[in-house]
C-alpha cells in the first residue's frame, strides 16, 4: 500500500506525457524516424571558433540514397561554421512530402527537405516552401531544371540536383537499330513475333499517362496548354485533343493485334522485357539496376520514335519557410551544396543525370547519357496543383479505351470531362455574381464566388437569372463560374475583365440575367 | 496471520494520509505547470481543439485528486485519460475537421498564415537592391559591403548613412577581383555561410533611419518595407504597394479580383463538405453504384467466408475424419500469412500474362478469366481472395463453437429419427449462430470498410465507363472516397475525408444496430451465458 501512491503518480505522469506525444494529433507526425545524431564529436580544437556548443542546428530531411552523402558533410561543416548538421533519413523521396505537410505546419519540420518539382503547386498554396535566391550560382544549373522549380508567380522555390525521364530500352540481340517511328517499332515486334522470338512488341507499365507519354505526345496529344506568359493553363485540358485520341487509338489497335498486352502493369512489362519476350520497354533510371541485374542485352535509344516527349521530373532541395534559420538554410544550399564536388557526389550515388551543368558534362554513364538525350524535349511534369486531378482520370480513360470498353474518342472525352469537373471543384456548373452587394442577401461577406445565396438559376431558355432586393447605393460585381475565381468575366465579357458597376438611387428589386453565350450580364431594375 | 492483516492497513492508512497528500499536491503542481505551458504553446500555434482537450483533461485530473468524493475515481484515471486521448479526442477532432476546409492549400492555421504573409517584403520604387558581403568586428559589430547593379561599392553600418568608399578611405582595404574589400579596418570578412550562421544578421538594419537596408537572401540586401499589413477590424491583408485589400474568404485572403494570397489557412466551412458529397454532381458521380457494390461485397464476403469456414468445421467435427490435425493445421496457414503478402501473391497469380492461374487455364482451356479488365470477373476475383483470407477465421470460430454443443441433443435427435441435414438445420445452426452471431456482424462491418484488400488488389479497377468522376467497378465507399479526398483534385483534403468518415460511421452504425435489434443477439448471448 505504502508504495502505491508515488508509483501511481509516476505512471499517471508518464501516461500523460506519452499520450500528449502520441495522441495529440491523429497524424503520423510522431512517427518520424529518430534523428541520426552526427557521428562527429566536438571539433578538435578549431582554430578560429573555440566554442564547444554549436551556434545553430540545421536539420535536413533526405531519402536513403542522399542521407549518407549529406551526413558525410556534418563533421567538416560543424568544424568550419560551428553549425551542427542533422540529416534524417525518411526512406523514399515520396514519403518526405507526406511527412512534411504534417510536420511543417506543426512547427516540427526540417530546415531543408528533399523533393520533386511537381509538388511545388501544392507546397506553395499551403505555404510550406520558401522562395530561394541562387544569385550567381544560377548560371551553374541546367536552365530547364531551374524552370521546373519556378512557380507561376515567377519565383524560384527549390534548388535542383538531378533530373529524370523515361527512356526507350531495346533488346540489342533482337533489334539492331532503334526505330524512328512508332509504326516501325510495331513492325519490328510483328516480325519478331511471326518468327516466334517474342510474345509482344512492348508492354506498358501501369500509370499509362506517365509511362507512355512519348506515344501520346508523338501523335500530338498534350496535358495542359500554356497561357500567354508561358505558365500552365489548367483551363486548357488536352487529354481529349485529337492527337491524344489518335495515340490511344493506335495503342488500342496494337492491343487488338496482340502486339501490346491489354493490362498495363509494371511487373509484367519488366518481366517481358527482361526475359526477352518483348524487345522494347519504356522505363526510367530507377529501373536501371533491375534491368542490368537481369542480364538482358540492352541499349537505350537516344530519342523516342516520332520524337515523342517523355515527362521529366526534377529532384531538388526545398527550404522550410517556418525554419528559424531560413538565411542559413539558403546559404548552405547555395554556398555548400551548389558546388561541383557535392553535385558530383549526389550524381554518383543517385543514378540520375545531374542538374548541375559542369557535372552533367562529365557524365560518363552511357545509359544515363542516352536517357538524357532522349529527354532533351522532355515536358516537365506540370507543377500546378490541378495536375493532381489528371492522373487517375486519364489513366482510367486510357484503360477503358485500350480494353475496348469504350471507343478512344468517347473514353478520352469522358476522362477530360472528369478532369475539368474535378478542377472546377465541387461547385462545378455554378454561375455566381460575386461583388459588393453580396452581404445584403446573406452571403456573410463580399466578393465571394461560392456563396449559395447569390448563385444564379438556369432557366429553360439557357439563360441564368437572379433577383434580389438591394438598398440604394453603388455596387460593383463580376461573373464567376464554378464557385471559384479561376474563370471570371468582366463587363466586357472577357476573362479577368473590369468590374460591372451598378448605381441604385433608391431601394430596388434587381434582376440579373446572364447569357453564357455572350458571357454578358443584363440588369433590370424595378 | 489474520491478526496481522487486520492491523497493518490501519497503520499504513495514517502515513499514506500525510505522505499521499503531499505527494499528490506536488504532483498536481508539476502537472498543472506542465499542462499550462503545453496549452499555451498549442494555443499560440492555433491548435485550439487539442489545447482544449489537454486543458479539460488537466482540470478533470485536478478535480479527481482534490475532491474527496471523486477520489475513488483515481483508480480509473489512467484508463479515462487514455480513453479521452485515443478514442474521444480523435472523434471530436474528426468532427471538427469535417466542418473545415483542412487540406492542401489550407494546411496551416490562420496565425501561421498571417505570420508568413507579414514576412513578405517589397522594394519601393525609390529603393535600391544590393549584393552584400558581411564583416564582423571582434566585439560582434557588423558592417556590410554593398554593391549595386552598376558595381559601385558602399560601406554600410547600422545607424550610419551609406558611405561610397574607395580603397584606402574609412578603413577600406584593397579590393579583390569581384570588387569586394579584402579587409576593413577593425572588422574581419565573413563568408556568406559564416554570416548566415548568425541568426541576428537578418534583423540588423543597416544604413540611416528611414532608408534602412536589410539582408533578404544570400544574394541580396535591399531597402525593404513590409508588403502587407493585417487589419484586424476588416479581417483583411492590405497590400502596402498597391493598396489592394485582401479579405478573408473561407481561409484565403482574397482580393476583389479573385487573386488570393498564399498560403491559405484552415477555416470553418459549415456543412460544405457534406453538401458537396451528396449534392455536387461532380463528386456524387457513381455513388449509388459504389454503395450497392459495397453492400454486395460485404454481404457475399460474409456469406462465402462463413459458409466455407462452417462447412470445413462441420467436416472436421466428425471424429471419423482421417489426418484431422495435419489438414486442419494446413488450412489455418492462409490466416497466419500477413494479408498484405497474400493479396499481392494473388494479384501475381491472377496476372493475365504471367500469373500461374491464367497460364495454366490458357494451356488447358485456351481461355482464362480477365480478372483485371472485366467488371464481373474483377468482383469475383476480389471475393475469391477475400474467401482465401477469411475462411480460416470462421473455421476456427465455428470449430470452437461446435465443441460446445452438447452431444445429448444429437443423441436425442437420432432417437427421434432426425436426418443429418435436419440435425444440422435444427440443432447445429441455431446453436452455432447464437455463439458466432456477433462475430458475423463484426465481420460484415470489417468487410464494409475493407480498404486494404480493394486498394492492394486492383485499386478499385477496372474503371467504370462513362462515370462522371474517376471510379472503378470494385471501388467500395472507403476506397472511392480515398481517391476523391487524397488523390483527387487538389491533393489531400482532410475536411472532405472526415465528413465522409462520419457518414460511413452512421451507415455502419445503423446496420449494426439494426442487426443487433433484429436478431436480439445480445440478449440471447447473455441468456446462454
Amino acid at each position: 500500500m505504502k508504495k502505491i501512491t508515488p508509483v501511481f503518480a509516476l505512471i499517471l505522469l508518464m501516461s500523460l506525457v506519452l499520450s500528449a506525444c502520441g495522441g495529440g494529433t491523429p497524424t503520423p507526425a510522431a512517427t518520424q524516424p529518430p534523428a541520426q545524431e552526427p557521428t562527429a564529436t566536438a571539433p578538435e580544437a578549431p582554430t578560429s571558433a573555440p566554442a564547444a556548443e554549436p551556434l545553430e542546428t540545421l536539420i535536413i530531411w533526405a531519402d536513403d540514397t542522399r542521407t549518407p552523402i549529406l551526413q558525410g558533410l556534418a563533421e567538416a561543416f560543424q568544424a568550419e561554421y560551428n553549425v551542427k548538421l542533422v540529416v534524417e533519413d525518411l526512406g523514399v523521396v515520396q514519403d518526405i512530402r507526406s511527412q512534411a505537410i504534417i510536420a511543417i505546419p506543426a512547427g516540427k519540420g526540417p530546415d531543408i527537405y528533399l523533393g520533386v518539382h511537381d509538388w511545388l503547386g501544392a507546397l506553395v498554396a499551403s505555404g510550406l516552401v520558401a522562395p530561394l535566391d541562387l544569385g550567381d550560382k544560377q548560371e551553374a544549373f541546367v536552365p530547364s531544371a531551374l524552370e521546373a522549380f519556378t512557380y507561376t508567380d515567377g519565383k524560384l522555390y527549390g534548388m535542383p540536383y538531378a533530373t529524370e525521364n523515361i527512356g526507350l530500352f531495346y533488346n540489342t540481340e533482337l533489334v539492331q537499330t532503334p526505330p524512328q517511328t512508332w509504326d516501325e517499332l510495331l513492325e519490328i515486334g510483328r516480325q519478331l513475333k511471326a518468327a516466334g522470338k517474342v510474345e509482344y512488341a512492348t508492354a506498358i507499365s501501369s500509370g499509362a499517362l506517365y509511362n507512355a507519354l512519348p506515344i501520346w505526345t508523338a501523335k500530338g496529344g498534350y496535358i495542359f496548354g500554356k497561357t500567354e506568359s508561358g505558365a500552365w493553363n489548367p483551363q486548357d485540358v488536352g487529354i481529349d485533343s485529337q492527337g491524344f485520341i489518335d495515340g490511344v487509338a493506335w495503342v488500342r489497335a496494337a492491343v487488338e493485334e496482340g502486339l501490346i498486352p491489354e493490362t498495363f502493369d509494371y511487373e509484367t512489362a519488366h518481366s517481358l522485357f527482361e526475359t526477352g519476350k518483348a524487345p522494347f520497354l519504356m522505363a526510367g533510371p530507377w529501373a536501371l539496376d533491375r534491368i542490368r541485374k537481369s542480364g538482358v542485352p540492352y541499349a537505350i535509344a537516344t530519342s523516342f520514335p516520332d520524337n515523342g516527349a517523355p515527362f521529366s521530373g526534377v529532384q531538388g532541395f526545398f527550404v522550410n519557410p517556418y525554419s528559424k534559420n531560413v538565411l542559413l538554410a539558403q546559404a548552405f544550399l547555395t554556398e555548400y551544396i551548389a558546388t561541383e564536388d557535392m553535385m558530383m557526389q549526389l550524381y554518383k550515388s543517385g543514378n540520375r543525370p545531374s542538374a548541375f551543368k559542369s557535372v552533367l558534362e562529365k557524365t560518363d554513364d552511357p545509359d544515363l547519357k542516352a536517357m538524357g538525350q532522349a529527354g532533351i524535349n522532355a515536358i516537365p511534369m506540370p507543377n500546378i496543383p490541378e495536375m493532381g486531378s489528371v492522373w487517375t482520370a486519364a489513366d482510367n480513360g486510357i484503360t477503358l479505351a485500350v480494353t475496348g470498353k469504350m471507343t478512344p474518342e468517347e473514353a478520352m472525352k469522358d476522362a477530360a470531362k472528369q478532369i475539368r469537373d474535378l478542377i472546377a471543384g465541387a461547385l462545378a456548373g455554378m454561375v455566381n455574381l460575386p461583388g459588393t452587394w453580396q452581404d445584403q442577401v446573406g452571403c456573410g461577406g463580399t466578393w465571394d464566388p461560392a456563396c449559395q445565396a447569390s448563385a444564379m438559376k438556369k432557366g429553360d431558355d439557357g439563360l441564368y437569372r437572379l433577383t434580389v432586393n438591394l438598398k440604394a447605393g453603388s455596387y460593383e460585381y463580376k461573373v464567376a463560374l464554378d464557385g471559384a475565381w479561376t474563370v471570371n468575366y468582366g463587363s466586357d465579357g472577357k476573362q479577368d475583365g473590369p468590374n460591372y458597376k451598378l448605381d441604385l438611387t433608391a431601394d430596388a428589386k434587381v434582376t440579373f440575367v446572364y447569357d453564357p453565350n455572350t458571357r454578358l450580364v443584363t440588369v433590370t431594375i424595378e | 496471520m489474520s491478526l496481522l492483516t487486520k492491523h497493518v492497513p490501519n497503520q499504513l492508512k495514517l502515513s499514506t494520509g500525510v505522505a499521499g497528500l503531499v505527494s499528490r499536491l506536488v504532483f498536481l503542481v508539476i502537472l498543472d505547470l506542465a499542462a499550462a505551458w503545453f496549452v499555451a504553446q498549442l494555443a499560440s500555434l492555433g491548435y485550439f481543439p487539442f489545447a482544449a482537450a489537454v486543458a479539460m483533461i488537466t482540470v478533470a485530473v485536478n478535480l479527481i485528486l482534490l475532491i474527496p468524493k471523486a477520489y475513488p475515481l483515481r483508480w480509473m484515471v489512467v484508463g479515462l485519460v487514455l480513453m479521452v486521448m485515443f478514442t474521444i479526442y480523435p472523434i471530436v477532432f474528426t468532427v471538427w475537421v469535417s466542418f473545415t476546409n483542412y487540406g492542401e492549400g489550407h494546411l496551416v492555421t490562420k496565425q501561421q498564415a498571417i505570420a508568413q504573409i507579414l514576412k513578405l517584403k517589397y522594394l519601393p520604387a525609390s529603393g535600391q537592391s544590393y549584393k552584400w558581403t558581411a564583416y564582423r568586428s571582434p566585439d560582434g559589430q557588423y558592417a556590410l559591403w554593398l554593391q549595386d547593379a552598376a558595381g559601385n561599392g558602399y560601406l554600410a553600418k547600422p545607424g550610419e548613412p551609406l558611405l561610397s568608399a574607395a580603397p584606402g578611405q574609412a578603413g577600406v582595404g584593397e579590393l579583390d577581383e569581384k570588387g569586394i574589400p579584402k579587409t576593413i579596418e577593425g572588422y574581419r570578412r565573413l563568408s556568406t555561410l559564416q554570416a548566415a550562421a548568425d541568426k541576428n544578421l537578418t534583423e540588423i538594419q543597416f544604413g540611416e533611419a528611414g532608408k534602412t537596408i536589410q539582408i533578404r537572401s544570400p544574394g541580396e540586401a535591399a531597402e525593404l518595407l513590409p508588403l502587407y499589413v493585417y487589419d484586424e477590424a476588416q479581417d483583411a491583408m492590405i497590400n502596402q504597394e498597391t493598396g489592394v485589400v485582401y479579405r478573408n474568404l473561407r481561409g484565403a485572403f482574397t482580393a476583389p479580383g479573385g487573386q488570393s494570397l498564399q498560403p491559405g489557412f484552415i477555416a470553418p466551412v459549415q456543412f460544405d463538405n457534406f453538401r458537396d458529397f451528396f449534392l455536387s454532381p461532380a463528386l456524387r458521380g457513381p455513388l449509388l453504384r459504389v454503395i450497392t457494390w459495397n453492400f454486395g461485397f460485404a454481404f457475399f464476403s460474409l456469406l462465402l467466408n462463413f459458409s466455407l469456414g462452417l462447412a470445413i468445421a462441420v467436416l472436421f467435427n466428425d471424429p471419423r475424419f482421417p489426418f484431422k490435425k495435419i489438414i486442419r493445421s494446413l488450412l489455418i496457414i492462409p490466416y497466419t500469412v500477413p494479408a498484405l503478402i497474400t493479396i499481392l501473391i494473388w494479384r501475381g497469380m491472377m496476372n493475365p500474362q504471367l500469373g500461374v492461374i491464367n497460364r495454366t487455364m490458357n494451356t488447358l482451356f485456351g481461355w482464362s478469366p480477365p480478372w483485371f479488365t472485366d467488371e464481373w470477373w474483377a468482383k469475383i476475383a476480389i471475393l475469391l481472395v477475400n474467401l482465401w483470407l477469411s475462411y480460416p477465421y470462421f473455421m476456427l470460430v465455428c470449430s470452437g463453437a461446435l465443441q460446445s454443443i452438447s452431444e445429448d441433443y444429437y443423441a436425442a435427435a437420432q432417437v427421434d429419427g432426425a436426418s443429418p441435414w435436419q440435425q444440422f438445420r435444427y440443432i447445429t445452426l441455431p446453436l452455432l449462430l447464437v455463439a458466432v452471431g456477433p462475430l458475423l456482424v463484426a465481420s460484415f462491418t470489417f468487410n464494409f470498410n475493407n480498404f486494404n484488400l480493394i486498394y492492394l488488389f486492383n485499386a478499385g479497377g477496372p474503371p467504370i465507363a462513362g462515370s462522371p468522376t474517376p471510379a472503378g467497378h470494385t471501388d467500395i465507399l472507403i476506397s472511392y472516397v480515398y481517391n476523391l479526398a487524397f488523390s483527387g483534385s487538389r491533393g489531400i483534403n482532410y475536411g472532405f475525408a472526415s465528413a465522409i468518415t462520419i457518414i460511413i460511421f452512421f451507415i455502419v452504425g445503423a446496420i449494426t444496430l439494426f442487426q443487433f435489434r433484429y436478431t436480439r443477439m445480445w440478449e440471447e448471448v447473455s441468456e446462454n451465458v
